[in-house]
Formats: C-alpha cells, structure tokens, sequence
C-alpha cells in the first residue's frame, strides 16, 4: 500500500471521530473546538483530492472564522463555560 | 397604517424615530418602557386601535397565509414531479450526466477564457448559483442584525443605535502594546494575501469565497488588535451596505445582460482577452471581486454584530 | 556519498522536530496547569516547526520554493508568542488560585 494511501485513510478515519466526537461531547466550548479541528482534517483531504480551491475556503471559513463566530455566540448565550456558566 | 408606511417608504418620517428611545428614558423599567411604545404605537397608527380589530386582521393573514402556504406545496409538488418524470430510469445510461462535465473540461478555457477551470465553473457556466449563495450571505447578515435588535437588552444603552454601542470589556484587548503592534504588522500581510487570491481567481486555485473569507478574516484582526474605531473610520455601517448593494447589483446586472444576450443569440461584445492573462476571462475577474467584497464584508459585518452589544448579561440594572 | 549523508542528516533533523512536537501534544493532554500546557504547546509551534521546515529545505531544490517553506514559520513564530502571551495573561487575571500552581518567592 502506497503511504499516501495509507494516509488518506488515516485522515478518513480521522474525520469519522471527529464527525462522531461533535455530537457526544456534552459542552458546547469543546463541540465547537473539535469542530474545528474536523475542518482542518477536511482542509488536508481537500488538497490530497487536489482541489487547493477548496482547500483555502475550507481552512479560512472552517477552521478560521466559523469558529471564531461559533464563540462568540456562546459569548452571547453564556455558554463558554466557568463555574457560573460564564467565563468573566 | 397604510399612510404611515408610505410616508416611511418615502423617506418623509421614521415610524421607530416617534416612539421614546430606551436610551431616552432610562428611568422606565422594561415594561412600562413597551407599553409607553405600545401606547405610542397605537397613537400614531402603526398599531390597530381595538382589540376586536387586531383580531380581524389577525385572522385574515392567517387565512392569506394558509391559502399561500398550500399553493406553494402544490407548486413544488408539480414542479418535482414534472422533473421525476424526466429523469431516465435507474441503471439505464445517462448521457447528459456526463455530457455537460466532458464539455466542462473540453471547452472550458476556450469558452470561459478562464486557466482555472473552476472559476470558469462557478462563475460564467453556473452563475446563477454563486449569485444566490451571495444572496445568501446577505440574508443571514440582515437576520442578524434583526435578530440582534429586537433584544432590548442590547440595544438598551446611552448610545441607542446598536452600531455604535461600545461595551466596556473586562479584558479590552486593544489596549496590550504587543498585540497592537503584531495586528498592524499581520493584518496588511492577511489583506494583500487575500486581494491576491481574489484577483487571481481565474488564473490559479482562488477566487471570490475564499479571497473574501481571508479578506474578513484581515479586517477581523484589524478591528480586534487595534480596536473598533479603526475599522468604523473607513468602514461606516452605512458604507458597508452601500458596498455589498453596489457589488451585488453589478453582479446581477452584468449577469443579467449575459444571460438575456446568451439567450436570445446575441453577441454580448465583452473581450475574453487571452488566457493566462490578468486582464482576461471577460467577466469572471469583476464578478470575483464582487463576490468576494461580499463576502469579506459579511464576516466582518458578523463579527461585527456579534461582538458588540450585551454581553448576555443585565447591565442596566 | 554525499547525497547519503544530506538524507541522514534531513531525517535525523526531521525526526528531532517531529519528536519536538509529539512533547507538546503529549504535554498538552497531561498537563493540568493552563502556563504548563502553553509551554508544551510552544514548543512543538516554535522549535518543532523550525526543525520540520528546515528539514524540508534542506531536501527541496530552488531558492523560492526555500523561501515559501519559511513564510509559515515566520507568521507562525509571530503568531504562536502572540497567542501564549494572551492565554498567559488572562488566565494571571482570572484565576484566584494561581499560587497554588507557583512557587512563591
């Protein structure tokens, strides 16, 4: 097996739990980080499937600035965290 | 009521300018705050004036949007159906699924004019899309700031307008020296990486939503390293709009004449130039910077939006 | 001969590098202290990257294509202090048990 496979697999399986992992954990904050990280496998799928196109979106909206808006609504609904549900 | 609101589309009188601002009477509590509006609303007839008569009118749209809602159902129904019937059955061959992309790859460059034959794509084959997915953006902007404003816990401040509201944080990050002097070395390096991707769009992978995407993303740590008023100097909310209505005007418009010239078989009289070079793929370098000035300025504006205001707490009181 | 030992020598640096990193995520998950873990996590964004990207140079032909591999490693070595600095801070002002993690003088 050719190591590029062998990687692409790697990052398939990769992105199965990270997919997976969104939806169990039970704080938000942790959602929305591992959801970023799911981005970011995606971003190096998309240039193994050599699409850079879609490779730059992927790393600027998904694990750049989705995010970044991700917190700032948990900002807003008070859901970052702490122990009074908000982080001061 | 009617009165009222074509004097308001006419630009003479602002329905929301007559009722008492909550930065105006900061003395009210909330509730009797929305019932002074309430009153006022009444008064000036944006409101019906009974009960009995705000039940009528209830009841009429509800009826008005039952009927409408079962029209589009059966409308969609017809409209799908009418396409099921045109799909040819399974496992037989399909030769218009892989016509279109065969003719993609084949005529692409010579069609389009663009090297990047994904620009050339999403940009003169598939226009139509990319304009909606833009209208989309624009939507979800207006969302926000509609849904943003109707909580009276953020627009409740000394400055009324929920633009200009400037919260007081607990760690107000534009005052550290270090991150003011690394924003004003990277955000230039973000913005010139971003208009290069924009404007070699049809030339090298790029293209409107990405360059766009690190375009906002260069604005966003503009205004979070040196604050807001950097950004609110040179990009006003008023201006802001203005810009994304020009861009997704021009979009529509030269789209339109396109469509209408292609439909019709006319010359449309726009150069594709020769492919490779900046100045080349007709349409395609305008309408990635449009579509990219959308996008960049919609994240900002998002970011914007969300970062200003309540904090999720009741600091009024 | 010679080409034998640039392959050594770029697998060696490579691998010190990616070793680098693996200390920083380890460190990153075992760690119970916020400054502990910004520590790991420089590591392996600061040197780890460097002994990566100078690996990678050092098999690559072309001056220009040097220089981009060293473009990341530049905004990464601005942007990496930058993001320790701010999580170091805010957690010296949020957090009213610090000294229990710092020796204290």
């Amino acid at each position: 097996m050719e190591l590029v496979e062998l990687c692409r697999i790697l990052l398939l399986l990769l992105l199965i739990a990270c997919a997976v992992s969104v939806n169990l954990t039970k704080s938000l904050l942790h959602a929305v980080i591992v959801f970023m990280s799911y981005s970011t496998v995606m971003c190096l799928l998309w240039i193994l499937m050599e699409s850079p196109d879609l490779a730059i979106t992927e790393a600027a909206v998904g694990a750049g600035i989705s995010g970044l808006l991700f917190l700032l609504t948990l900002k807003k609904i008070k859901q970052l965290g702490g122990k009074d549900g908000n982080v001061q | 009521m009617r009165k009222d609101f074509d004097a308001w589309l006419d630009g003479e009188t602002e329905l929301l300018d007559r009722l008492p601002e909550a930065a105006e009477r900061p003395d009210l509590s909330l509730d009797e705050l929305s019932r002074v509006r309430q009153e006022e609303a009444v008064r000036i007839g944006a409101l019906p004036r009974t009960r009995a008569l705000a039940e009528k009118h209830r009841k009429r749209f509800r009826l008005g949007y039952r009927l409408a809602a079962v029209g589009c159902c059966l409308a969609l129904m017809f409209v799908f159906l009418y396409m099921t019937a045109h799909i040819s059955s399974y496992g037989q061959e399909n030769p218009r699924a892989t016509e279109v992309s065969d003719r993609y790859v084949r005529d692409g460059l010579e069609e389009t004019g663009a090297t990047n034959i994904v620009a050339g794509m999403i940009l003169d084959y598939r226009a139509f899309d990319t304009l909606g997915e833009s209208h989309v953006l624009l939507t979800a902007l207006l969302c926000v700031i509609v849904l943003l404003s109707i909580d009276e816990k953020n627009m409740r401040s000394p400055y009324g307008d929920y633009s200009q509201i400037r919260l007081e944080r607990y760690f107000p990050t534009e005052q550290d020296s270090i991150l003011h002097k690394v924003g004003l070395v990277l955000s230039p390096c973000i913005m010139l990486y971003g208009f290069y991707v924009l404007l070699g769009g049809h030339l090298g992978p790029g293209g409107g939503f990405s360059g766009g995407v690190v375009l906002g993303t260069g604005l966003i740590l503009l205004s979070a390293s040196m604050g807001d008023g950097v950004t609110d100097r040179f990009l006003s909310r008023r201006r802001y709009h203005a810009v994304i209505f020009c861009a997704l005007g021009f979009y529509s418009f030269a789209k339109g004449y396109v469509f209408f010239t292609g439909a019709n078989g006319l010359e449309n009289h726009i150069p594709k130039g020769t492919p490779g070079a900046i100045l080349s793929a007709g349409l395609i370098l305008p309408l990635n910077i449009a579509v990219g000035l959308v996008v960049a300025l919609t994240m900002f504006g998002f970011y914007n939006l969300f970062y200003r205001g309540g904090n999720g707490e009741d600091y009024h009181d | 001969m010679s080409e034998w030992i640039c392959f050594w020598i770029t697998a060696a640096v490579l691998v010190a590098g990616l070793g680098f990193f693996a200390a920083g995520v380890i460190g990153n998950c075992r760690f119970a202290f916020v400054m502990n873990r910004i520590h790991a996590a420089g590591l392996g964004d600061t040197m780890g990257l460097l002994l990566v990207t100078v690996a990678l140079a050092a098999s690559t032909d072309g001056i220009l294509a040097v220089g981009k591999l060293f473009l990341p490693l530049l905004f990464l070595w601005i942007t990496s202090p930058i993001a320790g600095h701010f999580l170091g801070q805010i957690e010296y002002f949020t957090n009213p048990k610090l000294y229990d993690h710092v020796k204290r003088k």
